[in-house]
C-alpha cells in the first residue's frame, strides 16, 4: 500500500500554474441569453404572423420547429453538463480514495491532470487543492502546501469543519518548516477558534435542555488536531513536560476523534519521555505508537522521532497466517 | 416526528403524481407546438400554452432543487449528531413536492439514514427496502449505501438470511472506498455471528489495513472481530497483536456493550 516518496517527474506540481489553471470558467451560455433568444424567436414570429397571408404559415412552422429546436439543444446542453460535472465528480472520489489509501504518486498524477485544467466547478476544484495540501507535505513540499492552504483560507468559502482542518494542516506544515512565530500565533487563533464554538455548542445544548450551559471546556479537549500540534510544538520547542502533560490530559480525546493517528501522539509522547531520560515510559510508548502505524511512517512525519528506533524496540506485526488464510 | 410509514406513502405518492405531472407538462408543451398551424395565424394561444408550461417547469424545477438542498444540508447535522435539526430538515424534504424521482427518493434515503444512526433499526430497515424497490434508485450510490445500511439493520434485528443476501447483492456491484469498508464491518460482524471464523483470517493483512481507515469505534469493532477469529482458529500471534490495538483505540468496557461475543478476548484476565 506504502508507495515511493520521489515525485514522478521534476517541475511537478507547479503549484502556481495549478491554481492559475484551474480556475473554472465562466458558463458560455447563461439562462438569461438563452430566455432572450426565446423571448426573440416568439415576437418575431407573432410579428410576421400578425400580417397573414402565405408567409404567415410559413413562419408559424418555422417557428414552432424553433422553439422546438431550442428546447431539444436545451436539454442536450444540460445533459453534457451533467454528464461533465459527473466526471469531474468521479474523478475526485477516486483522487480522494488514492490519498486515504497513500497511494501518492497516481494521486498527484491525477491532481496534476485536473488542476493543470479549468475545473467545472468552483467546490470541485477547491476540493481538489484541499487534496492538493495533503500530496504536497506528503513530498515534503510543506512551503508549497502552505501557499495553497493560504489561498484556499483567503479566497474560498468553506465549512466550519473543512476550514479547521484545512488551518491545522497549515500549522502542521509551518512547523515542520520551523516557522515557529507563525506557528504559535496560528495556534493562538485556533484555539480562541474552537473554544468559541465550544461554547456557542454548549449553550445551543443547554438552551435545548432548558439547563445552564457547562463550564467552558480547554480548547485541546474539543480538537485532537489541536492538542497533537501543541504536542508536536511542546517536543520541537523542547518543552517535554508540557508534552506529556498535555498528552495525558487530552488522550480521551486523542483516540475518539484520530483513531490510528493516535499513534502520532503515542510517538510525540514517546520521544517527550526520552528527552527527559525516562527510557522506560519512552520505550513503552514507542511500542504503543508502533504498534498501531508503522515506525517508518511516524518517522517520516516527525523527523524528531527518527532517533527512538535506535534506543526502543519497534513493535512488529506477525506473520500473515498460513494455510490457505493468508 | 415523521413515522417511517408516512414518508413511504407520501413518496409513493408523490412519484406516480411527479410522473404524471411531467408527462402532462411534456404532451402539452408537443401539443401547443403541433397545433400552432391549425389555430390559424392570428392566433397566439399556442404561444401563451408553451410560456405556461415553461413556467410551471421553472418553477416545479426550483422546488426540486430546494427540495435537493434539503436533503444535502441533512447530512452533515446527521453527521454532527443533530438529530432533531436534521429531523425537521427532513420532514420539510418528504412534504416538497417535486417533480425529481432523485430527489423525492433522495429524502427517503436521509430519513433512512437518520433512524439508522439513532439506532431504530426497523424503521431504517423498512425505509431501506422503500428506496431500493425504486429501479432508478438500485443501481446508484444511493442505492448502494440504502443496501448498506438495509444490510447492517438487518444483522442488528437478527434476520441473518436478509444479511446475507443483501451482501452478496454488494458483492455483484462496483463500490467506492468507503462503501468498500463500511462493507468490510458489516461482513466481519456476519460471519462472526456464524461462526466463519477460518474465512474471517483471509487475506487478514489487507483487511486490518483497510479496517485502520475506518472511523474508531468500527476499526477498533472489525480488529477485535478479527482477533476473536485470530483466538479461535489457534492464532495466538496475531490475537494478540490486534487485541493489544483495540485496547489503545477504544474503551473496551463500551465496545464489548455493543458486541459482548467479544468479551471473550479479556476474559483471561479478569
Amino acid at each position: 500500500m506504502e508507495q515511493t516518496t520521489q515525485p514522478p517527474q521534476s517541475q511537478f506540481l507547479d503549484v502556481a500554474a495549478m491554481l492559475e489553471q484551474s480556475l473554472p470558467r465562466p458558463a458560455p451560455l447563461r439562462l438569461w441569453q438563452v430566455l432572450g433568444v426565446f423571448l426573440l424567436v416568439v415576437m418575431l414570429s407573432t410579428y410576421l404572423s400578425s400580417r397573414g397571408g402565405q408567409l404567415a404559415a410559413t413562419v408559424s412552422a418555422l417557428s414552432a420547429l424553433t422553439m422546438m429546436g431550442l428546447l431539444a439543444g436545451l436539454v442536450a446542453l444540460s445533459m453534457t453538463m451533467v454528464r461533465r460535472a459527473r466526471a469531474e465528480q468521479t474523478q475526485l472520489v477516486a483522487i480522494e480514495e488514492l490519498v486515504r489509501l497513500r497511494r501518492w504518486p497516481e494521486a498527484a498524477g491525477m491532481l496534476q491532470q485536473m488542476l493543470t485544467r479549468p475545473t467545472r466547478t468552483p467546490q470541485g476544484r477547491a476540493q481538489a487543492l484541499i487534496f492538493l495540501t495533503a500530496v504536497l507535505a506528503r513530498y515534503n513540499r510543506f512551503e508549497d502546501a502552505i501557499a495553497v492552504q493560504n489561498y484556499l483560507l483567503q479566497t474560498t468559502p468553506l465549512d466550519g469543519g473543512t476550514a479547521h482542518g484545512l488551518r491545522l494542516a497549515r500549522v502542521m506544515a509551518m512547523l515542520r518548516e520551523d516557522h515557529l512565530f507563525d506557528a504559535d500565533r496560528a495556534i493562538n487563533e485556533l484555539r480562541r477558534q474552537v473554544t468559541r464554538a465550544g461554547r456557542a455548542r454548549d449553550e445551543a445544548a443547554a438552551e435545548l435542555a432548558g439547563t445552564e450551559p457547562q463550564e467552558p471546556q480547554d480548547p485541546q479537549s474539543l480538537s485532537a488536531g489541536l492538542a497533537l500540534i501543541e504536542i508536536y510544538r511542546d517536543v520541537k520547542t523542547g518543552h517535554p513536560a508540557e508534552a506529556i502533560e498535555l498528552f495525558n490530559q487530552t488522550l480521551a480525546t486523542l483516540r475518539e476523534q484520530l483513531g490510528h493517528r493516535v499513534a502520532d501522539a503515542w510517538a510525540l509522547v514517546a520521544r517527550a519521555y526520552d528527552m527527559l531520560g525516562r527510557d522506560a515510559e519512552a520505550a513503552a510508548a514507542y511500542e504503543k505508537a508502533t504498534l498501531l502505524q508503522p515506525a517508518v511512517e511516524l518517522h517520516r512525519r516527525y523527523p524528531e522521532t527518527t532517533t527512538l528506533a535506535e534506543k526502543y524496540l519497534a513493535a512488529t506485526a506477525p506473520g500473515p497466517p498460513q494455510g490457505g488464510a493468508a | 416526528m415523521i413515522s417511517a410509514e408516512h414518508a413511504i406513502t407520501r413518496t409513493r405518492r408523490d412519484l406516480v403524481l411527479g410522473t404524471a405531472v411531467k408527462w402532462t407538462l411534456l404532451s402539452t408543451a408537443v401539443l401547443a407546438v403541433l397545433l400552432q398551424p391549425i389555430l390559424g395565424p392570428g392566433s397566439n394561444a399556442a404561444t401563451a400554452l408553451l410560456f405556461v408550461v415553461g413556467a410551471v417547469w421553472i418553477v416545479l424545477t426550483y422546488r426540486s432543487m430546494r427540495s435537493s438542498r434539503l436533503a444535502a444540508d441533512s447530512s452533515s447535522l446527521i453527521a454532527a449528531g443533530q438529530f432533531d435539526a436534521a429531523e425537521q430538515q427532513i420532514a420539510q424534504g418528504v412534504r416538497c413536492f417535486s417533480i425529481s424521482r432523485m430527489v423525492k427518493l433522495m429524502n427517503l434515503h436521509q430519513l433512512a439514514m437518520l433512524r439508522h444512526a439513532q439506532n431504530r433499526w426497523e424503521e431504517s430497515a423498512a425505509l431501506c427496502r422503500a428506496v431500493l424497490r425504486q429501479k432508478a434508485a438500485e443501481q446508484s450510490e444511493m442505492g448502494r449505501s440504502s443496501r448498506l445500511m438495509l444490510a447492517e439493520a438487518l444483522l442488528e434485528l437478527g434476520d441473518l438470511h436478509g444479511t446475507y443476501q443483501n451482501l452478496v447483492k454488494l458483492y455483484e456491484q462496483r463500490l467506492t472506498l468507503r462503501e468498500a469498508l463500511n462493507l468490510l464491518g458489516v461482513q466481519l460482524d456476519y460471519m462472526a455471528r456464524i461462526g466463519a471464523w477460518q474465512a474471517m483470517l483471509s487475506g487478514l493483512p489487507q483487511r486490518v489495513e483497510l479496517a485502520e481507515l475506518l472511523p474508531t469505534m468500527q476499526a477498533a469493532r472489525a480488529q477485535a472481530l478479527l482477533a476473536l477469529a485470530a483466538s479461535r482458529c489457534g492464532r495466538c500471534d496475531w490475537a494478540r497483536w490486534l487485541r493489544r490495538r483495540v485496547e489503545l483505540l477504544v474503551d473496551i468496557q463500551a465496545l464489548c456493550a455493543q458486541r459482548p461475543m467479544l468479551w471473550e478476548l479479556w476474559r483471561s484476565d479478569q
